[in-house]
């Protein structure tokens, strides 16, 4: 009965999210289509680190990296937005599999700071490569209004990851993913190749940022290194993820319209506030509730997962 | 028949330390071997040389003939190899259920199956749904027994099962372990309590200082010279 309350709640949200560009004002559209980016991105994160324990500092590499792929074949082959920003989603997935290969035998810590300078990496590179990058100039795109159907493929997308996430986490597959967190050893000496299963969670996880990142620009019209590979989109991300639960369904897409709510609020009127606050959040979350809304609910009600 | 595991003039080194020097053992299948030694002696180095956790420095290592020093932990379970640890090593977010699921590959339903049964041979059935991080520690080292057994491996290594287990649980440990040999299995176990190894092993190999410094029947080996002064010598 319960399970059909929240069915039913469910696909009413779906209706209703998918009607609403039909009413919503231009503004009320571009808000909510960062709503889903930041559900995507966050879902993403949750796949390696709230899964494997391997937290990745440069997540943000793969919006990056999915905004330039993007941007470049829309200005200079002329691609039309949407297989211009699936190859972003495939780019970000090459480039998972490049950099995973080595870095995911690093051990935790080390692997953090690696994706760290990843990303700084890409964004000096995307200076340096003026023919192709337009360089610190930027890169603009031709104009186009497309926000509603940017909008749909958003929505998607989050939509996307979080069936993924799904089905992930109610597989063995999944288990195998998690007994990387709880024990690297135990899993390789009960027959898992973490190696492997690591580079499967590091590549779905890159697809989507990929893709959102091609979104956001193609939505945008310009891009920078800057705007592109900020560091604090990988820390919102992280903190979007431990605030709502990490290792769960429903925790990633929690935090994200909580936190997302709270920046659309808060973050135009006071901007200094907004960074206290922000930080406030974080140091109060890894203190107090180390597991997030979800991971707390989950632990004391015994609840499964795939809350 | 040929020895199931043959392992030849096995080093391992940490730093200064040499944990195991030189060791050969050979076992035969569907036997019950115990291996015993003061703290430090190499024990579990022996069994992390074997598994491949830690890298041998010479020696060689041969399951069914072929050499297996060198693979990684998880093609060497892969060959038939299973353990357990000396500090319990379950995945404490994942229920027990899911704890014994997450080794198995193909079909689901038997694998379902095959972890009920088990869990029903150690009785801890009504637990399956629990997170294995909020059972008892007998349960645990129960839980990481049965684990092991999910994939039937053809050799067994135990390092310390019966340690903090109390008086029933070891019974039942025990003779779950001999109920395993006479399926055909090998098992080659870390004990301190002679009267445990007495009571199950066929074939002891004892060590101390990283060396081999006796090998044979557990009766004989209790009144070995070497053997006692090594535990009570010094
Ligand atoms: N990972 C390691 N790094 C450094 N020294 C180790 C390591 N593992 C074991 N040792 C050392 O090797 C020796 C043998 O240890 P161990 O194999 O654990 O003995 P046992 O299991 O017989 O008690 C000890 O001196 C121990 O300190
Ligand atoms: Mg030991």
């Amino acid at each position: 009965m319960r399970r059909l309350g929240l069915a039913a709640l469910a696909a009413l949200a779906v209706v209703a999210l998918a009607l609403y560009p039909l009413e919503g004002t231009g503004y009320g559209v571009r808000v909510m289509l960062q709503l889903f980016m930041w559900i995507a991105l966050a879902q993403s994160w949750n796949l390696i680190s709230g899964l494997t324990g391997y937290v990745s500092f440069g997540h943000v590499a793969f919006y990056g990296m999915g905004a330039y792929s993007t941007a470049i074949v829309i200005v200079r082959l002329g691609w039309p937005w949407l297989p211009a920003a699936l190859l972003g989603g495939a780019m970000a997935m090459v480039l998972a599999l490049v950099i995973g290969w080595p870095c995911l035998r690093l051990k935790g810590p080390y692997f953090a700071i690696a994706m760290l300078g990843l990303n700084e990496v890409l964004r000096v590179a995307a200076s340096y490569f003026e023919g192709l990058t337009g360089g610190g100039l930027g890169l603009s795109l031709p104009t186009l209004h497309a926000s509603v159907p940017i909008y749909y493929a958003m929505g998607l997308t989050a939509a996307g990851v979080t069936l993924l996430t799904y089905v992930i986490l109610t597989s063995r597959f999944g288990l195998r993913l998690m007994t990387i967190r709880e024990d690297e050893v135990a899993a390789e000496a009960m027959g898992i190749d973490t190696h492997r299963y690591k580079l499967y969670a590091f590549l779905l996880s890159a697809v989507a940022p990929g893709i959102v990142g091609g979104l956001s620009a193609r939505d945008q019209g310009y891009i920078e290194p800057i705007s592109v590979f900020p560091l604090l989109m990988t820390i919102t991300m992280i903190v979007m993820v431990l605030f709502g639960g990490k290792g769960t369904i429903w925790g990633p897409v929690l935090g994200a319209v909580l936190l997302f709510t709270f920046q659309e609020l808060v973050w135009a009127r006071f901007i200094y506030l907004h960074q206290l606050l922000f930080g406030a959040i974080i140091v109060t979350v890894v203190l107090l509730m180390p597991r997030g809304i979800l991971g707390v609910l989950q632990q004391k009600y015994n609840l499964p997962r795939t809350i | 028949m040929p020895p199931i595991l043959e392992v030849t003039n096995l080093t391992k080194r940490f730093g200064g330390v040499t944990a195991v020097n030189r060791v050969s053992l050979s076992l035969d299948a569907g036997r019950i071997y115990g291996l015993i030694g003061p703290n430090g002696s190499g024990k579990t180095t022996l069994f992390n040389c074997i598994t491949g956790l830690v890298r041998r420095d010479a020696g060689e290592v041969r399951f069914k003939r072929r050499r297996i020093d060198g693979l990684k932990p998880h093609q060497v379970f892969h060959h038939g190899i299973g353990r357990t640890f000396q500090v319990i090593r379950v995945f404490p977010e994942l229920t027990a259920l899911e704890n014994l699921m997450v080794v198995t590959t193909g079909d689901h339903a038997r694998a379902c199956r095959r972890a009920g049964e088990l869990l029903r041979f150690v009785k801890i059935e009504s637990l399956a749904g629990e997170y294995a991080g909020n059972l008892s520690y007998g349960q645990q080292k129960l839980l990481e027994f049965i684990r092991v057994l999910m994939t039937d491996p053809e050799l067994i290594l135990l390092d310390e099962p019966a340690a903090g287990v109390n008086r029933t649980l070891l019974n039942e440990l025990l003779d779950a372990v001999r109920a395993l040999r006479d399926r055909g299995k090998t098992i080659l176990l870390v004990e301190h309590d002679m009267k445990v190894v007495m009571g199950l092993c066929e074939t002891v190999f004892v060590l101390d200082h990283g060396e081999k410094l006796a090998e044979g029947p557990p009766g004989v080996i209790q009144s070995d010279e070497r053997v006692i002064e090594a535990y009570f010598g010094r």
